[in-house]
């Protein structure tokens, strides 16, 4: 086992004159899963890549335990990978697919098949040992590419998107089957993924990537309650953050937020933070979660200063919870997220008590959260 | 080694070597890689052992008491790693890298001089291993200079995955052919053993090509692009593989970015856009500039492709959802 350590490391394709992949410093901890998540093109998978070795480090130096690794073959890093991919050796059948990365490396048959016997039996698949891949479904496939990666007792597991072939049902299953997985092999292992609820129900921490920059190394809670910047901000959580643009005001001793449709009061607290640092009079941006608007009448009467009316444009009913599309706040829409017992409905006005302690607050130009950093 | 050889050592070394036999734990415990190859070299605090030979359980060492240069070292270390590779094989590694590689300048030539219909000489000693069926695959590595693989190291890999009849044919730097059984292909299905169709040969030439670039990349030596053809007799087609699977690589790499993985039969609507001179490219470009959404739209893929595609056009005119002459600018 062995943690991995990035030092200011660059990638930089020939040709380009824009890194790829720019100044990533990190200390993944030594049986830690970490999630990389961001949108295509952020840099994630070409992370991955070059932990893997599969690219080049321009810049930088990689650690995988106590070694500087940059210039070991892939062959040498002690890692295994598992792809979006998951190509199995088609003419092998399953047992022959897992038995081969150590085969080549020359281990002893029982060793092979004491290991390989393990790793079906810990993935489910010892009934499947015989069969060939073409006679497999996509998550037994899936749960093979991953007993191949195991079988190896690498020091660190690298996962590239393993989960975006698998229809939604399978993908639930086979999250929560690879987050128990690892909790039980106690390995260190990388996962890259472009969406954020896999990131967040199975990373020990997650990093949030854009343009190659790393925006925010946290917890799953962390970046979900406390997002450095409003990319974070509207990246993590389903429906995204509400962001409407308002004007701050001091009015009879207390900061107010002023927008279309919006005359809401801050907390103390904030408000107090907000003076200090020069923001009164400025336009911001307020970021609000669905969840944290409220219709039920005991929060509106005890909330009087942070009470806003909105028309239901359309409205989401999932049963357990309903969505509201709301109409008349800032420029776009807002979404509430409320009790699916709820009775409202669309083109109904409807009156929202804004949750002001965990509102979040931007600066327009730099788009840092002003109240974390 | 034999007793004569430890004393040339000795006098060339000036120094003393004893040959050890440890455990690979008891390697690992000296501070030895984990998966010990012959070759690997550890510095003690009295001397320098190297590798010689690896068993299922046991590693064979040369303890040598000497002072020796960084430079010295790695020579022996090399010369080991080259003692063990020439032990396999019925033909020695060198000389069936020899062969390979003449028959592989061949190749090249032939390509170079337009003459892809040629047939391989009998001159060649490799010329009677070319009369079956087989499946021609090329890999491209992309690993820097300093990582490419040696030619034995390769080959023993390759023959894990495909089979021992299995042959290698360095083309080019970085650039290979592999020609491996066409029995593969009915190991690829299940077990109801029946004849394949002509479909199910490219779907499982796909799967075959795909596993190799993942065991290439996952397993062994990082990055690289595969292109795969439909089974061959070599010694009446292989140049014209080589040269069509060379062709794909690289209309795969320019028109199918972060793809891998190539077949001939899935780039011909690519072979046709590369073949426009640039200039009449960039006049159509600039012509066409926001109408990106023609060269989005599948169906509009899908019938050039079909329109285009080679020997079929007949029948694929008719069959093709819109009718090809609107596209007939192109």
């Amino acid at each position: 086992m062995a943690g991995v350590r990035l030092e200011h490391v660059y990638k930089k394709y020939p040709g380009s004159d824009k890194a790829s992949v720019t100044d990533f410093n990190l200390d993944i901890a030594d049986k830690e899963f970490l999630v990389l998540v961001g949108p295509s093109g952020c840099g994630k998978s070409t992370t991955l890549r070059m932990i893997a070795g599969l690219e080049e480090i321009s810049e930088g130096k990689l650690y995988i335990g106590d070694r500087v690794v940059n210039d070991v073959a892939p062959k040498d890093r002690d890692i295994a990978m598992v792809f979006q991919s998951y190509a199995l050796y088609p003419h092998m059948n399953v047992y022959q697919n897992m038995a081969f990365g150590l085969k080549l490396r020359k281990f002893r048959k029982d060793e092979i098949d004491r290991r390989v016997r393990e790793a079906a039996r810990t993935l489910e698949i010892e009934h499947l040992l015989d069969r060939k891949p073409k006679a497999l479904s996509g998550g037994q496939r899936q749960r093979v590419a991953l007993g191949r990666a195991i079988v190896r007792e690498p020091q660190v597991f690298l996962m590239d998107e393993p989960l975006s072939n698998l229809d939604a049902k399978l993908r639930t299953q086979m999250r929560a089957n690879i987050s128990k997985l690892m909790k039980r092999l106690e390995t260190t292992c990388i996962y890259v993924t472009h969406d954020q609820t896999e990131a967040m129900t199975m990373g020990d921490r997650i990093v949030v990537m854009k343009d190659g920059f790393i925006q925010q190394a946290a917890t799953p809670d962390e970046l979900y309650n406390h997002p450095v910047n409003l990319f974070v901000a509207g990246f993590i959580g389903a429906p995204a953050m509400n962001f409407i643009t308002g004007q701050l005001s001091e009015e009879g001793g207390a900061v107010r937020i002023k927008a279309t449709g919006i005359n809401v009061a801050i907390p103390a607290g904030k408000a107090q933070l907000l003076r200090d640092k020069g923001y009164i009079g400025r336009e911001i941006i307020m970021g609000i979660r669905p969840e944290d608007l409220h219709e039920e009448p005991v929060f509106i009467e005890a909330s009087p200063n942070s009470v806003i009316s909105a028309s239901i444009e359309v409205s989401e009913n999932l049963g357990h919870e309903m969505f509201l599309y709301l109409n008349g706040l800032g420029k776009d829409n807002v979404i509430a997220r409320v009790d699916g017992r709820s009775q409202l409905q669309e083109g109904q006005n409807v009156k929202l008590a804004i949750d002001m302690n965990k509102i979040h607050i931007f600066d327009k130009d730099t788009e840092l959260n002003i109240l974390e950093v | 080694m034999n007793n004569t050889r430890l004393q040339q050592l000795q006098q060339m070394i000036v120094g003393s070597v004893e040959i050890d036999t440890m455990s690979k734990s008891e390697w690992v415990k000296a501070g030895g890689a984990k998966l010990p190859e012959s070759g690997d070299q550890l510095d003690l605090d009295q001397g320098f052992m190297l590798v010689t030979k690896v068993d299922n359980h046991q590693v064979q060492v040369l303890h040598m008491q000497a002072e020796l240069t960084l430079l010295e070292k790695e020579l022996l270390s090399w010369l080991a790693k080259q003692g063990s590779m020439s032990k396999s094989g019925s033909v020695s590694a060198s000389e069936m890298e020899r062969q390979a590689r003449k028959l592989g300048d061949w190749l090249q030539q032939s390509i170079d001089a337009g003459e892809w219909r040629a047939e391989i000489p009998e001159r060649f000693e490799l010329h009677h291993r070319l009369f079956d069926g087989m499946i021609p695959f090329l890999l491209m590595s992309e690993q820097a200079e300093n990582r490419e693989p040696s030619y034995v190291e390769l080959e023993k890999v390759l023959r894990s995955y495909l089979s021992d009849d299995m042959l290698l044919i360095p083309l080019r730097e970085r650039e290979w052919l592999i020609l491996g059984t066409d029995r593969l292909l009915a190991e690829v299905e299940t077990s109801d053993g029946d004849m394949i169709e002509r479909g199910e040969t490219k779907e499982a030439l796909v799967s075959l090509a795909t596993g190799l670039h993942q065991m290439i990349t996952e397993e062994w030596g990082g990055d690289c692009h595969v292109a795969v053809g439909e089974p061959i007799i070599p010694t009446e087609s292989l140049v014209y593989a080589v040269a069509t699977l060379r062709e794909t690589v690289n209309l795969g790499r320019k028109f199918h970015v972060g793809m891998h993985v190539h077949m001939p039969w899935l780039v011909h609507l690519e072979r046709l856009l590369s073949g426009i001179p640039e200039p009449v490219r960039s006049r159509f470009m600039d012509e066409m500039s926001g109408r990106q959404d023609l060269f989005t739209d599948p169906e509009t893929v899908l019938t050039l492709d079909a329109f285009f595609c080679d020997g079929l056009q007949r029948k694929r005119d008719r069959e093709a959802p819109v009718h090809p002459p609107q596209y007939a600018p192109l």
